[in-house]
């Protein structure tokens, strides 16, 4: 039997390897370069694991933005359900005497109800994502000033603190909290249903509505999910503040589709979505933190990520259409 | 008028169209007289789109040449047509729903004064046109949610308002009602007596009789001839239409035709679709044939459960299923190959692996978990079986040729055990070879024991393939053709709504 996979050219496979780690040998050039020009400032460990735990929120932020964007949506109410499941986990908490872990496990499931809700106003009502999820932002960031009055929470115990600050051994813990998810999400794309049917209908709601698939479910499980995640990145910002602060998520939702943008993910490229995000949320943090090194004004570092944005898009964009020429 | 007249507004001589693999126009004459109607008549694929899109400036001719008004033209793009006075009504619409009738008619030559638009003079202009024309119109209203017949009338009053001289019609009552078709011929006789010349392109054979002054029949890119429709009889036009021999193979195949599978009952959607009842037997392949529009598509969708049916039952082995989503079919092992393998039917983007097993992910689960080596090897299988050219189940199937991909399509229906498959236009875009290929999975499938429904518009495809022939006409059953009685006249006059004579 001759088998139809042999025929795949070594160049070809090469390339197609380059393709897939794209975003990492990026990632490892910038690296290399930072390495060099600030001298040994940038490869201290102390600089390291400080730009390890900088980027730990938003990339579980990203995280669930990547199976909203994998699943063909785009969520704009992430960064207020992290603010709504911090301050509301919070209070719980102060305000109320609530067991730790009871008042995070809430938020964690108000993060599923209202991205469940978007889900719901998308597939249901068919109001496109990036409205739904604009009203939903509005709704979240006006319920925590509701809660909240506008003040920070504060008087967090040690073990909320811990979440976002402490570390087990010489691994800050979340550290551990994003590779988990980063993993887990990794698992379930390569190896469940769910995660093969969450890419299907993300290409093509039609073809896979006409293939026996419950497009609307996916879809709500998947704002769902990217609520939950919102809100596990809410709780982690919380404890690394130690405080319940109503704005200080504020950017969080874009800076989350940026590392997944960045990383080279989009509805129709869903090939290792996951890892593919933290690297594009490691790749911002360097950016940022390597700046920072070589002492560049912190405003333009907006600029330079803007620009990286837009590049990483055009570029994948070109891909495609590249390969479309030569179908 | 000092000016020469000649008699003919448009004259065609010798015009030539091909596409890869199609001689879509071969060598057509064709003339249309000053304030004529004439009808443009022929099956599906007779090259009467090609005609008007030539017309129209879509497509360039490879031949021949296009007088119009007594001068040689070369017709560009759509604005060349409409500077020279040939307005084009398609049966897509060519009306912008959120503006009002008048800003519809005028758009792009807004009136003007002082530089700005001269709202009150559009108005005004525009219920003249309409009282010229005859017809009751609001033209301050928005056009969103008007009738397909009232937004018909507002593209024939922008053609007349730019001083038309030709307006060619697409097949212009389709989705009109009886009442709304009269309509329209009371506005085609407007125009005939104000000297301008219609086309109507149609395959009505009632309609014809009814407004046009002469026909001319196109068949197989070719025109047939041109005659007055006075003293020409519906027998005559229907023979002129059909009658072209049997060219290209099909493969043979011995039917073994089994127990009722499925069978449909009073399907009806309200609109296009009325009372439509068949059924299908294991081993059996039953042939759809009908015109495009005919309700075809419509009828299977809602056998399917791709959409909503207003009445009508579904039965499996004998027994009533309720069947209101394609998850319900999928799970009666119900299959639908759709006519638009690209938007209904595969992931472009994805590799054939992820595609054959989108309907059957059950099938490659172990532990509960998606296996790799399962979904290779199921791929793999049905690569070979169906022989699917691709250098590898990783590849993308936007870089497979059209037949390659309607096979992924069809495998992951087999994958998915399906035992009713709903092939519609299978070999469309398809080239020959393949065709043959298709064919052949159809009958390994009918021998397989599974019930085949196959649309399809090309006439010799569908008496190759077919054990029996559903013929529809206006969303109706116009007729049941058993093999014995296989005839493209028989069949044709069914379509065309011409059996009853």
């Amino acid at each position: 039997m001759k088998s139809s996979t042999t025929t795949l050219s070594k160049g070809q496979r090469v390339k197609d390897i380059l393709n897939t780690l794209g975003i990492w040998t990026i990632l490892l050039l910038l690296f290399l370069f930072l390495a060099v020009t600030t001298g040994d400032t940038f490869l201290r460990s102390t600089n390291l694991i400080n730009l390890v735990r900088q980027i730990c929120v938003n990339g579980v932020i990203a995280i669930g933005a990547t199976f909203v964007v994998c699943g063909g949506e785009i969520d704009l109410a992430s960064g207020k359900m992290a603010a709504l499941a911090g301050c509301g986990s919070a209070m719980l908490i102060v305000d109320y005497g609530m067991n730790t872990w009871l008042a995070i496990l809430i938020a964690l499931l108000v993060g599923v109800v209202f991205g469940g809700i978007s889900g719901v106003v998308v597939t249901l009502l068919k109001v496109p994502a990036f409205i739904a999820t604009l009203g939903m932002m509005y709704v979240l960031d006006g319920l925590v000033l509701l809660m909240t009055r506008g003040t920070p929470i504060t008087g967090l115990p040690d073990e909320y603190v811990a979440i976002g600050r402490g570390y087990a051994g010489p691994i800050p813990i979340p550290v551990i909290i994003l590779l988990v998810l980063v993993l887990l999400s990794a698992f379930v794309f390569r190896y469940t249903q769910f995660g093969r049917n969450i890419v299907t209908v993300g290409e093509n709601a039609v073809s896979s509505r006409l293939s026996g698939i419950n497009v609307a479910a996916i879809k709500i499980a998947v704002f769902a999910v990217g609520g939950a995640m919102s809100a596990a990145a809410g709780v982690m910002l919380t404890g690394r503040l130690s405080s319940g602060q109503p704005t200080a998520a504020d950017d969080l939702s874009l800076t989350g589709m940026a590392a997944v943008f960045v990383g080279g993910t989009s509805s129709t490229n869903t090939q290792g979505a996951a890892l593919k995000t933290l690297a594009g949320a490691l790749f911002i943090g360097m950016i940022n933190n390597g700046m920072n090194l070589l002492e560049i004004n912190a405003y333009w570092q907006k600029i330079v990520l803007g620009i990286i944005i837009i590049l990483a898009i055009a570029m994948d964009v070109y891909r495609t259409e590249k390969a479309a020429r030569q179908a | 008028m000092g000016q020469m007249q000649t008699e003919n507004i448009l004259c065609l001589r010798g015009v030539s169209k091909s596409f890869p693999g199609v001689k879509a126009l071969d060598n057509v004459d064709f003339d249309v007289r000053r304030g004529e109607v004439l009808a443009l008549a022929g099956e599906n694929g007779a090259g009467k789109s090609t005609l008007m899109k030539i017309l129209s400036g879509s497509y360039r001719r490879d031949s021949g040449t296009i007088e119009f008004d007594g001068r040689q033209v070369e017709i560009q793009s759509p604005r060349d047509a409409e500077a020279l006075g040939l307005s084009i009504i398609y049966q897509e619409l060519n009306i912008l729903q959120g503006l009002s009738v008048a800003e519809n008619i005028f758009l792009g030559r807004q009136p003007k004064r002082n530089g700005c638009v001269d709202w009150k003079k559009m108005y005004s202009d525009a219920e003249a046109l309409f009282r010229q024309l005859n017809i009751q119109m609001n033209v301050h209203r928005r056009v969103l949610g008007m009738s397909l017949a009232q937004q018909q009338m507002i593209e024939i009053a922008r053609a007349v308002s730019t001083d038309v001289k030709l307006v060619i019609m697409d097949e212009p009552t389709s989705s009109l009602t009886a009442q709304e078709t009269e309509l329209l011929f009371d506005i085609i006789r407007q125009l005939r007596s104000r000297g301008v010349s219609v086309i109507f392109i149609t395959h009505r054979l009632d309609e014809i009789f009814t407004i046009a002054d002469r026909i001319t029949v196109l068949r197989d890119g070719c025109s047939v001839g041109t005659r007055n429709v006075a003293g020409t009889t519906k027998a005559e036009l229907i023979s002129m239409m059909i009658g072209r021999e049997m060219t290209k193979q099909f493969p043979p195949r011995s039917a073994a035709i089994g127990q009722e599978l499925l069978r449909a009952e009073h399907i009806s959607d309200g609109k296009k679709v009325r009372d439509v009842s068949f059924s299908v037997a294991a081993g059996e392949v039953l042939g759809f044939y009908g015109l495009v529009g005919a309700g075809r598509t419509e009828t299977m969708r809602m056998v399917f459960g791709a959409d909503r049916r207003t009445a009508g039952k579904v039965f499996l082995h004998g027994r009533e299923v309720r069947i209101r989503s394609p998850r319900d079919s999928v799970r009666h092992r119900i299959a639908f190959v759709t006519e638009n393998r690209k938007e209904e039917g595969l992931l472009l983007n994805k590799p054939v692996r992820f595609n054959i097993v989108m309907v059957a992910l059950n099938k490659i689960l172990q532990h509960r978990l998606l296996s790799r080596r399962r979904e290779r090897e199921v791929s793999e299988q049905y690569v070979q079986e169906l022989n699917i050219a691709t250098p590898s189940i990783n590849k993308p199937v936007m870089f497979l040729s059209g037949g390659n991909q309607q096979k992924v399509v069809v495998a992951k229906w087999l994958l998915s055990d399906s035992e009713v498959i709903i092939l519609d236009e299978p070999t469309r875009g398809i080239d020959v070879g393949a065709k043959r290929e298709i064919y052949e999975i159809i009958n390994q499938l009918a021998a397989a024991g599974k019930a085949i429904l196959v649309i399809s518009s090309d006439m010799e495809e569908i008496l190759g393939i077919s054990d029996r022939i559903v013929v529809m006409h206006e969303g109706t059953v116009a007729g049941v053709v058993g093999k014995a009685d296989f005839s493209q006249q028989l069949i044709s006059e069914y379509a065309i709504g011409g059996a009853k004579l």
